[in-house]
């Protein structure tokens, strides 16, 4: 039975990239909705978004004082425990260290005066990071530096890899012609009308 | 004797796995199949001899047999039975004898898996397996052998170290382990390739992935239970503290994550075939090097359990095997061209490519900072430590910018895509993301660097259920009833939405670890039983304690009647053990745990005359990570089931195309 004598379950030929639904209305309106929203209003709303952010701050469960403790802790390390920060560890050292640095910032002394008063006892080891000075801001310069570097090569690899190559592009488009790609197509919209018609095959009422 | 039933297997195991060795190269270099066949085989025997030498040793430590040096030196007659278990791997010579085990398992189902399907990868690939193999077992035979006897045989042992003596212990090590030297299954698929002279043509990709994501999720459930573990025993209210050991074992999961992405390109494109063997190179020599930083590597770590010189073995190997595949990478270069081009720098092509990037980038600051020390005191005589806020402020951004890549990289079309048309499909991610910003704002999520991290994690939902959305609408037009369309939608294509789940899976790790690490409340009470204090709208009576003697340890039990608002939810307990003869205390928190926050209760110190001092902490959305663990390992299930369709790499259409159709 030719397939002209349904009309109802004659399907939209399938022509590439001009192929339209019906519900495209719908569609195309829903987006003119998204058009009107315009990239600049969505980046000005952002960046006034992070504006009202770095006015903001991190509600007071904890009094001033003990939560620079906590934070001033978590800088430090303990000397006698692997890899632990002060915070971190259960060690009696530990304990008695916290206590020395929640004194001292009672006394009105700052973060740096209390790291200080570590180093020059423990070493600048005491500390969980680095010094920002000497030949140690190679432990900080190396990093984003390094990264740079590897975001240029990307570039630059990616942009030899778009380069037409003469021999290769001819190559590869001779691989298809409009021809078999047009046969390609139809072979796909042959499968779905299988696969359809094979999901329709209840009776027709 | 058992136990010399055990060395005996021990030994015949290694001189097998030598055998393999041999047989598999020179079978294949010089052609003679039986000799490939046979060294197969040798391989599958292995692990019968290894589990034979487990049961020896297992049996010893059952019968508490403390003539074997490492029964001795790891388990002990007041220990819990159960930790006997614990015990095994608890040590050098065990964990590798474990390791061993683990790895010639997975090696044989490597091996089957490749036999059939690339007949001429797999006699490479036998033999790349079996050199690892043959390494763990010349290790164990000469240097750390577990069977080892003790000339005068002690009346007791000296137990395990008490912070292993945790339910997390069962799972965590054995895992991690097994992460590691898992990553040698896709390697040992990948260099036997490219030995073959096969590494340009795409069919080992397919078993290259499927490898490479069963050790990347071991890998990440390693980490997972890691952390897990961290948060629950050592009583410090947070789980990741960039520890040089956590370090090294991160840096192979960022590798295995760059690999499982990077390999979608050549499955799909048949391009980036160079740069994959690149990074199965580093995922490996990374996977070692994490080993050799967990065997009593140069660096403190709070994982120094098991500190021996055979680290320094272990650091040989390593280069052994990178000098080894470097050379083997530069002799077959020239197999290793690409076949497409790459359209336009704006590509899912290119999207991976940034990730990829990106990942190294991470991996390269972590390697970075845990041997700046070293380098540190050798150039500088100064001892310097590089910790946590050091990798929270360098790693922090390239990790937002993961997870940004994360939302943007799988809206980007293969082969070429438009500004215009990016545009357009960032334009609900945007909206969300915006929308999403605004709300937390609101709600009082003020921190910038937070609040642009959950913007990013939106920007990846929204674009990931849009998807999904847009897909099952799609389907719709046959399907009628919706949740079937999104289930057929979810089948046509598993690697894709497999990873989707994963992504989101990801998202909620990557929104806890936000959420608790900006905004947790941590504070220190000094109580005496019946006192009651307040945190947040948590308010807390401390009860009392009660203290329980054993003969290795004194525990103390702080029991707290728990109050959120004025709603009585019960009693929450908190332990403290100290243990005298190793100078450690090992704490369990009470934790109570709810999606929105964990409210967490960790004893410090117990004084006399009844005051103890106990932090309390509030921890938003620990929960979603905890809960990730499972989704994660769910949905890389589900994009490895196994699908019949072939790599689009190796389709070619007909030249009948069109006409094949009867």
């Amino acid at each position: 039975m030719p397939t002209a004598a349904h009309p109802i379950r004659r399907r939209q030929p399938f022509v590439g990239a001009g192929f339209k639904p019906v519900r495209s209305v719908r569609l195309r309106f829903r987006f003119a909705l998204f058009r009107r929203v315009p990239i600049r209003a969505l980046l000005t709303a952002s960046l006034l978004l992070l504006a009202l952010a770095c006015k903001g701050g991190v509600a007071g469960e904890v009094p001033e004082l003990e939560n620079r403790a906590l934070q001033l802790n978590k800088t430090i390390m303990c000397p006698v425990c692997p890899g632990e920060s002060i915070d971190q560890s259960q060690n009696a050292l530990a304990v008695q260290m916290r206590g020395i640095v929640a004194d001292k910032l009672v006394e009105g002394w700052t973060e740096k005066q209390v790291q200080d008063f570590f180093v020059e006892r423990y070493g600048p080891s005491v500390l969980l990071e680095p010094p920002r000075s000497g030949i140690d801001l190679m432990a900080w310069i190396i990093p984003p530096l390094a990264v740079l570097i590897a975001g240029v090569v990307m570039l630059l690899v990616l942009k030899w890899m778009t380069k037409p190559d003469p021999q290769r592009s001819e190559a590869e488009e001779s691989e298809l012609t409009d021809d078999e790609r047009n046969q390609y197509f139809q072979r796909i919209e042959a499968a779905l009308d299988t696969e359809a018609s094979r999901r329709d095959e209840r009776p027709p009422a | 004797m058992i136990v010399d039933a055990g060395q005996i297997a021990l030994a015949l195991a290694f001189i097998v796995s030598g055998y393999v060795v041999l047989a598999s190269f020179l079978g294949v270099t010089r052609r003679v199949p039986e000799l490939v066949v046979s060294g197969r085989y040798g391989l599958y025997s292995v692990p019968v001899l290894l589990l034979v030498a487990t049961l020896a040793l297992i049996y010893a430590f059952v019968n508490n047999d403390f003539s074997v040096k490492y029964v001795a030196e790891n388990s002990s007659l007041g220990m819990p039975r159960a930790y006997v278990w614990v015990a095994f791997y608890a040590g050098n010579a065990g964990s590798m004898l474990f390791l061993g085990v683990v790895f010639a398992l997975m090696a044989v189902a490597t091996v089957a898996s490749l036999r059939g399907r690339l007949p001429y990868t797999a006699p490479y690939a036998t033999g790349v397996l079996a050199i690892v193999l043959t390494f763990f077992l010349g290790v164990m035979v000469f240097l750390a052998n577990p069977f080892a006897r003790l000339a005068v045989v002690p009346m007791d042992g000296q137990g395990i170290n008490p912070l292993l003596v945790h339910f997390g212990m069962f799972i965590h090590p054995p895992v991690q382990m097994a992460g590691l030297i898992s990553v040698a299954l896709p390697f040992s698929i990948a260099i036997g390739a490219l030995l073959a002279g096969k590494g340009g043509a795409d069919e080992w990709v397919d078993l290259g992935r499927i490898w490479g994501m069963i050790s990347w999720v071991i890998l990440t459930l390693g980490l997972l239970l890691g952390a897990w573990w961290a948060y629950t025993i050592l009583g410090w209210g947070g789980y990741w503290a960039w520890d040089p050991v956590e370090n090294s074992a991160l840096m192979p999961w960022l590798a295995m994550t760059a690999f499982v992405h990077s390999i979608m390109v050549q499955k799909r494109r048949g391009m980036f075939r160079m740069w994959n063997m690149v990074i199965i190179i580093i995922g490996f020599t990374m996977a070692q090097l994490g080993m050799f930083i967990n065997r009593g590597g140069p660096v403190p770590s709070v994982h120094s359990f098991a500190e021996s010189t055979m680290g320094w073995l272990f650091l040989m190997a390593m280069a052994v095997t990178l000098f080894g595949s470097v050379a083997a990478f530069i002799w077959r270069l020239d197999t290793l061209r690409s076949r497409g081009r790459l359209e336009s720098m704006l590509s899912r092509e290119s999207g991976f490519l940034a990730q990829n990037v990106l990942f190294l980038a991470v991996a390269f600051v972590t390697l970075w900072g845990t041997v700046y020390p070293i380098f540190s005191e050798v150039a500088n005589d100064v001892v310097v430590t590089v910790g946590r806020p050091f990798f929270d402020r360098v790693n922090g951004p390239l990790l937002l910018g993961i997870v940004f890549l994360m939302g943007v990289g799988p809206l980007l079309p293969w082969r070429r895509a438009t500004p215009r048309g990016l545009a357009m499909t960032l334009r609900i991610p945007a909206i969300t993301a915006i929308a999403t910003g605004i709300g937390l704002a609101i709600l009082g999520v003020r921190q910038p660097a937070a609040l642009v991290a959950f913007m990013t994690c939106a920007i990846v939902v929204a674009g990931i259920l849009h998807e999904w959305h847009r897909g099952a609408k799609a389907r719709r037009r046959r399907d009628v009833n919706p949740v079937v369309a999104f289930y057929n939608l979810l089948m046509a294509n598993r690697p894709r939405y497999g990873g989707y789940v994963v992504h989101l899976s990801i998202i909620m790790l990557v929104a806890g670890a936000t959420a608790s690490s900006f905004y947790s409340t941590q504070r220190d009470f000094a109580m005496s039983p019946g006192q009651t204090e307040t945190l947040g709208r948590y308010t807390f009576t401390y009860t009392g304690s009660r203290h329980e003697s054993y003969s290795d340890r004194e525990e103390a039990y702080a029991q707290f009647e728990v109050f959120v608002g004025d709603k009585y939810v019960g009693v929450m307990e908190a332990l403290r053990a100290d243990y005298p003869t190793f100078n450690i205390a090992s704490t369990r928190g009470a934790i109570r745990s709810t999606p929105l926050e964990d409210f967490y209760i960790v004893p410090s110190e117990f004084r006399d005359g009844g005051e103890a001092v106990f932090r309390v902490l509030i921890n938003p959305m620990v929960w979603w990570m905890w809960a990730s663990g499972p989704l994660l390992v769910l949905g890389t299930l589900f994009s490895l089931t196994p699908h019949r369709q072939p790599s689009l790499a190796s389709l070619r259409i007909p030249a009948s195309a069109g006409t094949a159709r009867a």
